[in-house]
């Protein structure tokens, strides 16, 4: 569930056309950033440690955790088109396993959330709020994007009379009902694998779906398009606000920032999506619905792979890493204050990587979809439980560093 | 346990009143004529938390739906699984994931999340809408039921299901209507309110009757309702004044209903004539009524015996909604914390303050209350807490009547609305419809249309300065 930010009836998020090169840069009418300090003045005293290289290093991985995003869905979309130019197996395949790239990318940058920077960030006067919750958000209401099994006519892709543009979209996202998101990876998911009606493998919609021409498949092509372009234009606006090289963007508040105030936003990004969000949000709820195709990823059976990248999205923080890349991780500061507490996060996020890891998958078959008490619940029940610690764990790195956080769960 | 009854006076005052004024017409504002005294009220210091612990600090679109304080590894997980319930879209029975099918066979909507978007407010259908999203009307005839509650229609039950699964007729179309009321301020600035009228067509199951009563309601915001079900009951009883021995021209008087749960005689605190006793009444009541979905606490499909097809339509399993599940969903209720004032010290804020206590508002919408033990919940008991009402039942005169009793409640009587969060509807749910059917555009036309009890406090906010008017509403809004 990606429930804390959404978007919907108070888009009002005004595009701008600036220019970066020859590409149009999307940029929201107000900006993110001007929230007040919220863990600067935890311990009154200056910070004794020096944090700068990790701060600066952390913001170095955000623009590259987000750029890399961004390629991907560009990759997605060209992946998309050449189903449409040709919709056959094998462009749908190849289609999928672009989208499949692309999100698992996105999951990388998770760990970014949750202390309202630029993915979301919120202005109640304006009404704009960042752009997460249309990119990722999470049940979705298939039948109110398309047809479903029973209801060959439902959703906006059956409904003539509703003129498919990005505006129109937008304007129906979560709207009327919190479920009925009409954007983002989960609709573009739900568009190519169709629901997941299968016990043991992911939705199977048909690459005719989408002739040109037929039925309404010209105005599901649209819509495919319309939200895939959204997609790459909300990433590319995320890759900005943390381009060091551009000018009037968040990075610039965010490297002024007192260094506790920084370290604070960093550590609740880490805690809330290990302890709160994956543990609680994706996976214990998972857990106790009983319900197979209860899980954050359905249509594609792809949760498992998530769960991994968005672990790996606080571990990069931590560590310093992305890909080949390495920085200077907070891991290295901890070291300076507190080199025990920093082996025990260490050691924790080895625990919980083994644990994530263990869950059989896909989870819909072989966790989800089992008796209370089985095998693969309990591995998942583990899991939880070393997101849990884990989540404790960065809470006490702040304690260690003069800040308090806070982290929904505990 | 007192049960307060209503002198036989009363009663024959209100159907004058009724009758004088032809039951829903606009009622001529008196002009002449000395309002009662405005009785002295504390109110509260502007940054004691509304919601005592239960207080989150979001103002966001997310602001009604935060739990506010930490809560342990164990209630967070019911809580977010009864999230999760509560934005579950119910299938029709037999569905491909057995623990969510059941839905209707007559319901109004699939989920609780699609009228309590956001947990917030629900609205009339607007700008050429026909759907009824989150609004629903009830019926009853005259008479009451085996418990004092409203007597079923014999055919088409307490509500009107304007919708049904495949195979099953949905029993009727609703339809909403406007016309202008014009009005005039003290000062001489003209307004216009919109009344509405509700129609019924293409009854599925027969006529209706020629003594159909309705009332329409649009879903009520969800958070503090635990708080709610903890206020004292002696401190909701000590407002009680049937006969107004105060000569405030109030009374109030709680309602006792049936708890679904004892089978016994309780004080009634939640939703709009405070027909529910708690929460669990409250949510299956509306998994009931509202999505057609059973639960131990109310068993059965909700088709009446002249409902063949709907009877005849498979179930979901009996209970659809398990214990387990209800329990997690209760939590979730009970949990929804109360949002912070926004701005509660601004100067224009402060002033609405004075106003709101020297017109006589705090009267009925009584600043503060407390809560009782909780066996279970050490943060949601012993709160000092700030809902703005007096969880107590006041005629609020013929223009807003539904003339359909609901238990003790009257045809014109209505519960105090809490005031607490209403400035943030406009942000959760993007509209900002009050009353219980959405007719007033904001907080100056819902106290236009006070009537009744709220007559005095009505002619005090219109005799108001432009800018008096505007610092009121400004603080309601910030509260």
């Amino acid at each position: 569930m990606h429930k804390r930010q959404k978007s919907g009836i108070f888009v009002s998020a005004v595009f701008l056309t600036a220019a970066l090169g020859s590409v149009p840069l999307p940029a929201l009418a107000s900006g993110p950033g001007e929230i007040p300090a919220s863990f600067a003045a935890a311990g009154g005293a200056a910070a004794t440690y020096g944090a700068a290289a990790e701060i600066m290093s952390y913001t170095d991985l955000i623009h590259r955790s987000y750029d890399a995003s961004y390629k991907k869905a560009v990759v997605m979309q060209k992946a998309i088109d050449a189903l449409l130019a040709k919709p056959d197996a094998k462009t749908l395949a190849a289609a999928r396993n672009a989208w499949l790239d692309a999100h698992i990318t996105y999951s990388l940058t998770e760990a970014y959330r949750f202390y309202e920077g630029p993915i979301d960030f919120a202005k109640n006067a304006e009404g704009d709020e960042g752009p997460e919750g249309r990119l990722n958000a999470w049940p979705l209401n298939e039948a109110f994007i398309d047809y479903v099994e029973g209801n060959p006519k439902a959703g906006i892709i059956n409904d003539p009379s509703i003129k498919i543009t990005e505006k129109s979209i937008r304007e129906r996202d979560q709207a009327a009902d919190e479920k009925d998101v009409a954007t983002g990876f989960h609709a573009v998911e739900f568009l190519l694998w169709g629901q997941d009606l299968s016990e043991t493998g992911p939705g199977n919609r048909p690459a005719t779906d989408y002739i040109a021409g037929k039925d309404n498949d010209d105005r599901r092509r649209l819509y495919l398009t319309t939200i895939t372009s959204g997609i790459v234009d909300d990433l590319l606006w995320l890759t900005a606000q943390w381009d060091i090289t551009l000018g009037n963007t968040y990075i610039h508040k965010f490297v002024a920032l007192d260094q506790r105030e920084a370290l604070g936003r960093i550590l609740t990004g880490m805690a809330n999506l290990a302890g709160s969000e994956l543990a609680i949000e994706r996976m214990s709820v998972a857990l106790e619905s009983g319900d197979q195709e209860d899980e954050t990823s359905c249509f594609s059976d792809n949760s498992h792979k998530v769960f991994i990248a968005d672990h790996d999205s606080v571990k990069n923080i931590w560590f310093g890493t992305y890909g080949d890349w390495k920085g200077a991780g907070i891991v290295g500061l901890v070291t300076r204050v507190n080199p025990d507490l920093a082996k025990r996060v260490t050691a924790q996020m080895t625990k919980t990587t083994a644990a994530l890891a263990a869950i059989p998958h896909p989870i819909d078959h072989n966790v989800l979809g089992t008796p209370k008490g089985s095998e693969g619940r309990k591995k998942m029940e583990a899991a939880v439980e070393d997101l849990i610690a884990e989540g404790k764990l960065i809470v006490e790195v702040g304690q260690a560093l003069g800040i308090t956080i806070t982290v929904a769960s505990n | 346990m007192i049960k307060k009854k209503v002198p036989p006076l009363v009663f024959a005052a209100i159907a004058a009143a009724l009758v004088v004024a032809g039951g829903y017409g606009f009622r001529t504002v008196r002009s002449t004529g000395a309002l009662p005294p405005v009785l002295p009220v504390d109110m509260p210091d502007p940054m004691s938390p509304p919601g005592g612990d239960y207080t989150t600090a979001l103002s966001n679109r997310n602001a009604f739906a935060d739990p506010g304080v930490p809560l342990t590894t164990e209630e967070r997980r019911a809580f977010s699984f009864g999230n999760r319930l509560f934005n579950t879209n119910w299938t029709t029975a037999p569905g491909s994931v057995k623990s969510f099918d059941g839905l209707g066979p007559l319901f109004n909507r699939v989920s609780c999340s699609g009228c309590h978007t956001r947990d917030g407010r629900g609205r009339p259908p607007l700008n050429g809408e026909t759907v009824f999203e989150s609004m629903l009307v009830r019926v009853s005839v005259p008479g009451k039921d085996v418990d004092g509650g409203p007597k079923p229609h014999p055919v088409y039950g307490d509500q009107i299901s304007d919708k049904a699964i495949l195979g099953v007729p949905a029993e009727a179309k609703v339809h909403l209507s406007w016309s202008p009321v014009e009005g005039t301020y003290a000062d001489g600035t003209k307004y216009e309110l919109q009344k509405p009228t509700i129609t019924l067509s293409d009854p599925a199951y027969g006529p209706f009757g020629d003594d159909l009563m309705m009332s329409p309601r649009v879903a009520n915001q969800v958070y503090g309702l635990g708080l709610l079900e903890l206020v004292y009951e002696s401190d909701i009883l000590k407002r009680a004044d049937p006969d107004d021995a105060d000569h405030d021209g109030i009374s109030g008087r709680p309602n006792w209903v049936i708890d679904p749960a004892t089978g016994r005689k309780v004080i009634g605190r939640l939703g709009w004539k405070a027909n529910q006793p708690s929460i669990l009444a409250q949510d299956t009541g509306a998994a009931r009524g509202d999505i057609g979905l059973s639960t131990s606490l109310r068993p059965g499909q909700n088709c009446t015996p002249a409902q063949t097809a709907c009877a005849a339509a498979p179930d979901g399993g009996e209970p659809e909604i398990s214990d387990e599940f209800l329990a997690k969903l209760v939590t979730y209720s009970r949990t929804l914390a109360v949002p912070a004032r926004r701005n509660p010290t601004d100067p224009q804020v402060m002033e609405g303050q004075k106003l709101f206590a020297s017109s006589g508002c705090a009267a009925c919408h009584t600043p503060t209350m407390f809560t009782g033990h909780a066996a279970d919940s050490i943060t949601l008991a012993n709160q000092t807490i700030h809902p703005f009402t007096d969880l107590l039942l006041h005629d609020m005169g013929p223009d807003l009547a539904d003339g359909r009793p609901d238990y003790e409640a009257t045809g014109s009587e209505w519960r105090t609305a809490p005031l607490w969060g209403i400035g943030l509807i406009p942000q959760v749910n993007g509209h900002d419809r009050l009353l219980h059917d959405g007719r007033a555009r904001g907080v100056a036309e819902a106290i236009l249309w006070h009537g009744g009890e709220g007559e005095g406090a009505r002619e005090r906010f219109k005799a108001l300065s432009a800018k008096e008017r505007d610092s009121l509403v400004a603080y309601v809004n910030s509260l």
